[in-house]
């Protein structure tokens, strides 16, 4: 069986349940383009009438959009009634296609799911190849919101009684999310607050510092904020409800009282090294363990150098001196019998904890020993409690709690008490935070501004500051600190356009290009140094070369014509016109600084108007 | 709570609760049995009493809440290993909806219907006449499924509003979708009546309708704050912002957020959304920050009604669901038929599959 039905087939049952027009959601522009190309070997011709009708309406639109007219696909989608809609086509081609769809003069048209909301025309069926789509190089399930736009533009109001999602199976479909989106609730919308730096500065230039947390009191997501804050309220208050039993007794805040006590108390508990617990007779032997004492282990024996506790466990523990001339760190309980005899020992603080020359008559001692020795007799004590430090019993002395009526509802009570009190913290503190978060953000940011010159200490704008607020796009820190670091100076069009499409264009969709000019490769190098410097408080753009190279060949050429530049890259069509609208935006706003960047301003409006020609004169 | 009462505690607890608790805190905690669960857990919170304290507080007393499902566990085990067939006592809903649709709907039933209703006068729904007229008093959110005539809306609120000679702006998420309704409204206002405005270029910026994207109308409202009145905000009679579902954009949704807290207080909004979950949550918001309350109109019935298929690889067409229309909130009511195909599709293809 086929890993997912052939598009020809498709189209060819659709046609024969009446189920048509239909939109094909597929997963990439490929698949539709491949979907398109199967098609040319097919036999299907569609009726003359219909033919004609198609022919007509794509007569309308070419008057509009003349682009359109010598578009490859014409020929094929005029005689199957078949056409692909995605974001490589041209936005004319695109408009012409949805024009043939309004008008019902085609059966079926591939579309991508990622540019689902920008597909605005409706059709008697859906057909769903996918439960996933591909989000920033991952891919992620399709929410029911989504699948349900999806499914949405099934039925055509005023020309369907019903509309139809069909899905059929690929490579890439998990029915059961397909069946849960179409049967599901929508999913609830969460704000998407960012604070941006030209936020920060259009909104301290039209209010003071001390209204802006009002302000951004406004926004939905504190709106949304104070909604979690409102569950947390009503839990702090249940919470509270919960510590009512433990009022004040007979001190007012006994809880504390009572930890510090019980602190106090678990202090006489074994902390201090020598009150561990050991064995008795490893304790008792540890008196003798002293450095230069002949020892028996269990195989064979050795001589002490050193006797100190462990660092986690404060286990104590011995550096000993094997047979053969090993030095061995082990825990004292390896010890089986303490011999009467002892070597002197000169000590060191260091490794290997005594003069060399003591280490070397120590081995030979060791050697030289003979096979019995008389084994020191050891008295054990059966455990015998260790005296409580004086300094705590003083300390302790200083409670009343020993002896305080409502000590034993006090010993009850406590860990449920400090629990909740705990927690009580814990709630008002996440409160607090959700209440402040906006404006730390905020604050952030004046930070930064300040720290770059574009506020003064007082949060007002500077000069600079008040050209700066009219660049509102992404990364506009960036261009700001290029403008101030005179980046620009007297820059040509050409090589402007190109920056700003370096800067605006935010595809890693990979292709081959023209090369740039050696100017525009310097530039950018500079330009990449400033956005990398940049990096902590705003993050880089793709700074691609080769579509600056591309930007900057379609500017400086004026004779170059859209296909002409379209034969230079593989890029596809509609995504350079989108880097073009884009950076048209881009120098656009930079036209703005008329007033104190004149000759920046009137080179980007060269730009642009070097930009706006053939294709991309069509469209406002 | 001491480490012996939180152990005893701990054992109390069913293993599920248990593995619920180690998740995060202890890797691999599904191969250990209870008691070494109990064991780790103790071990890995060694730092951290008090978090894994709370967190077993609140598994506990959510599994209080929960409608008695230690009563489903308890016959679920007593009735032990081979199970009778009629699980009707425990799960009583999902025989009823098999004895309610007792047999699937057949491909014929599902394709029946197909066709172009008869040409009528065009009459709007109740919820299009509902909005236009709490348009007059509030704003107004609408939250309806696409296709439904959202548009139409839209188109009624601008007519009044020019009639009262007031400008509209109509705000789309994007350029592509801006020419589109610019195109469309031409036609419906005529050519002179409808401009548009984009960065660099503005066609009859002087029209009472202006169609724009929702940055544009930001910057212009940034602009008027900060001093340059550039259009004539004073006369902003309505504000239309289509798809505004893109408030929870990642990248873009903030426009729309600062969009709508500067928006001009004489203005009316209307905002036009997909279908989403908490529309409510926008109604209520825009509620507190403007002067005039919002309305929400929600409506979830689609005006075309829809079917679910399922189409096999080898041409083979079935209903999707046993019903008809879609079974809202029952994902499980799968087509006999579709649920046999799929699984052997599966089945077919399963060891290949990989993304």
């Amino acid at each position: 069986m086929p890993p997912s039905i052939h598009p020809v087939d498709l189209v060819a049952t659709l046609r024969q349940r009446n189920l048509t027009p239909a939109i094909i959601f597929l997963t990439s522009r490929r698949a539709c383009d491949e979907a398109m190309q199967s098609f040319e070997r097919s036999q299907v011709t569609l009726p003359k009438a219909q033919q004609e009708q198609i022919a007509r309406v794509l007569a309308q639109v070419t008057e509009q959009f003349p682009s359109i007219a010598e578009h490859p696909l014409i020929e094929t989608v005029q005689r199957i009634g078949v056409a692909a809609h995605h974001a490589g086509h041209l936005p004319s081609w695109k408009i012409a296609v949805e024009e043939l769809m309004r008008t019902g003069s085609l059966d079926a048209v591939f579309a991508t799911t990622t540019l689902a909301a920008g597909v605005d025309f409706p059709a008697r069926t859906v057909v769903v190849t996918q439960s996933s789509i591909r989000k920033a190089r991952d891919f992620t399930d399709l929410t029911a919101s989504e699948i349900q736009q999806l499914a949405g533009r099934a039925g055509r109001r005023g020309k369907d009684l019903v509309g139809f999602a069909v899905i059929t199976p690929s490579p890439y479909i998990d029915l059961t999310v397909l069946t849960k989106g179409l049967t599901g609730q929508p999913e609830a919308i969460h704000s998407q607050f960012v604070i941006s730096y030209p936020m920060v500065l259009n909104l301290l230039k039209a209010h003071p510092r001390e209204q802006i947390q009002s302000i951004l009191a406004k926004s939905f997501a504190q709106f949304q904020l104070n909604q979690r804050t409102a569950v947390l309220e009503t839990k702090l208050d249940s919470l509270r409800a919960e510590m009512e039993p433990f009022g004040p007794r007979v001190c007012s805040d006994w809880i504390t009282q009572w930890q510090v006590f019980e602190q106090a108390r678990k202090r006489k508990k074994p902390r201090s090294p020598f009150a561990r617990q050991e064995s008795p007779d490893v304790a008792a032997r540890l008196h003798f363990l002293t450095p230069g004492r002949v020892v028996g282990v269990t195989r064979g024996r050795g001589i002490i150098l050193r006797q100190y506790r462990s660092k986690g466990q404060h286990a104590p523990m011995v550096t000993l001196l094997r047979e053969g001339g090993s030095l061995n760190e082990c825990p004292a309980s390896i010890v089986t019998q303490v011999f009467d005899r002892t070597f002197d020992c000169e000590e060191t603080s260091v490794y290997p904890w005594c003069t060399p020359q003591t280490l070397e008559q120590l081995t030979h001692h060791l050697t030289d020993l003979p096979p019995r020795l008389p084994i020191l007799p050891i008295l054990t004590h059966q455990h015998e409690e260790a005296p409580i430090d004086s300094s705590i019993i003083q300390t302790l002395g200083d409670f009343a709690c020993p002896t305080c009526p409502s000590r034993q509802a006090c010993q009850r009570d406590f860990p449920r008490a400090s629990r909740v009190r705990q927690e009580i913290q814990r709630h008002i503190k996440s409160i607090q935070a959700l209440q402040t978060s906006l404006w730390h953000r905020f604050q952030e940011r004046i930070d930064v501004l300040e720290r770059f010159g574009y506020l003064n200490a007082n949060a007002q704008l500077t000069a600079d500051g008040e050209w700066a607020r009219l660049i509102r796009i992404d990364h506009s820190l960036l261009i700001t600190e290029l403008i101030r670091a005179e980046a620009f100076g007297a820059i040509d069009p050409p090589l402007l356009a190109a920056v700003m499409a370096s800067i605006a264009h935010d595809d890693d969709r990979p292709g081959s290009f023209p090369r740039g000019s050696a100017g525009l490769v310097t530039l950018l190098f500079q330009v990449r140094k400033l956005a990398e410097s940049l990096t902590p408080h705003e993050a880089p753009p793709m700074l691609r070369a080769d579509v600056a190279a591309l930007t900057e060949r379609w500017v400086s050429d004026q004779t170059l014509t859209w296909i002409g530049l379209a034969r230079l890259t593989t890029m596809a069509e509609g995504d350079m016109f989108r880097l073009f609208a884009r950076t048209i935006e881009f120098l656009s706003q930079l036209k703005t600084l008329k007033a104190t960047h004149p000759s920046l301003a009137e080179s980007a409006d060269h730009a642009i108007a070097a930009m706006r020609r053939g294709v991309l004169e069509e469209l406002p | 709570m001491n480490t012996h009462e939180l152990e005893q505690l701990l054992m109390q607890q069913p293993v599920s609760l248990l593995h619920r608790l180690a998740r995060g805190r202890i890797s691999r905690h599904f191969r250990s049995g209870k008691r070494k669960l109990v064991d780790l857990l103790l071990q890995a919170s060694a730092e951290n009493r008090p978090g894994l304290e709370s967190d077993l507080q609140t598994l506990i007393e959510e599994r209080a809440h929960r409608p008695q499902p230690a009563h489903i566990e308890k016959t679920r085990s007593a009735q032990a290993r081979p199970r009778p067939a009629p699980t009707a006592a425990s799960r009583p809903h999902k025989t009823d909806d098999h004895s309610h649709h007792e047999p699937p709907v057949s491909l014929h039933e599902w394709l029946s219907g197909i066709g172009v209703p008869p040409p009528q006068p065009f009459i709007p729904d109740a919820w299009q006449v509902d909005a236009l007229a709490k348009l007059a008093e509030t704003d107004v959110v609408v939250s309806v499924p696409t296709g439904s005539g959202k548009t139409y809306v839209a188109i009624e609120a601008t007519k009044r509003a020019i009639q009262e000679n007031r400008t509209v702006i109509y705000t789309s998420p994007l350029k592509a979708l801006s020419n589109t309704k610019f195109t469309e409204f031409s036609r419906v206002f005529g050519p002179g009546q409808v401009g548009i405005l984009t960065g660099d270029r503005r066609e009859h910026s002087q029209a009472p309708l202006l169609i724009m994207t929702t940055e544009i109308l930001r910057n212009l409202l940034y602009d008027a704050a900060g001093g340059e009145i550039d259009v004539r905000l004073d006369t902003l009679g309505l504000v239309i912002m289509d798809e505004s579902q893109y408030l929870a954009d990642p990248e873009r949704g903030v426009v729309w957020e600062e969009t709508l807290i500067f928006c001009p207080s004489q203005a009316r909004l209307l905002l036009l959304s997909a279908s989403i979950g908490n529309p409510q949550d926008i109604a209520d918001w825009l509620t507190a920050i403007r002067p005039t309350p919002c309305s929400l109109i929600r409506h979830t019935k689609r005006s075309v009604p829809l079917r679910a298929g399922y189409l096999h690889p080898n041409e083979k067409l079935t209903p999707l669901f046993r019903t008809a229309g879609i079974p809202y909130g029952q994902p499980h009511l799968l087509h006999p038929e579709a649920k046999r195909l799929f699984m052997e599709y599966e089945e077919e293809t399963g060891p290949s599959r990989s993304r």
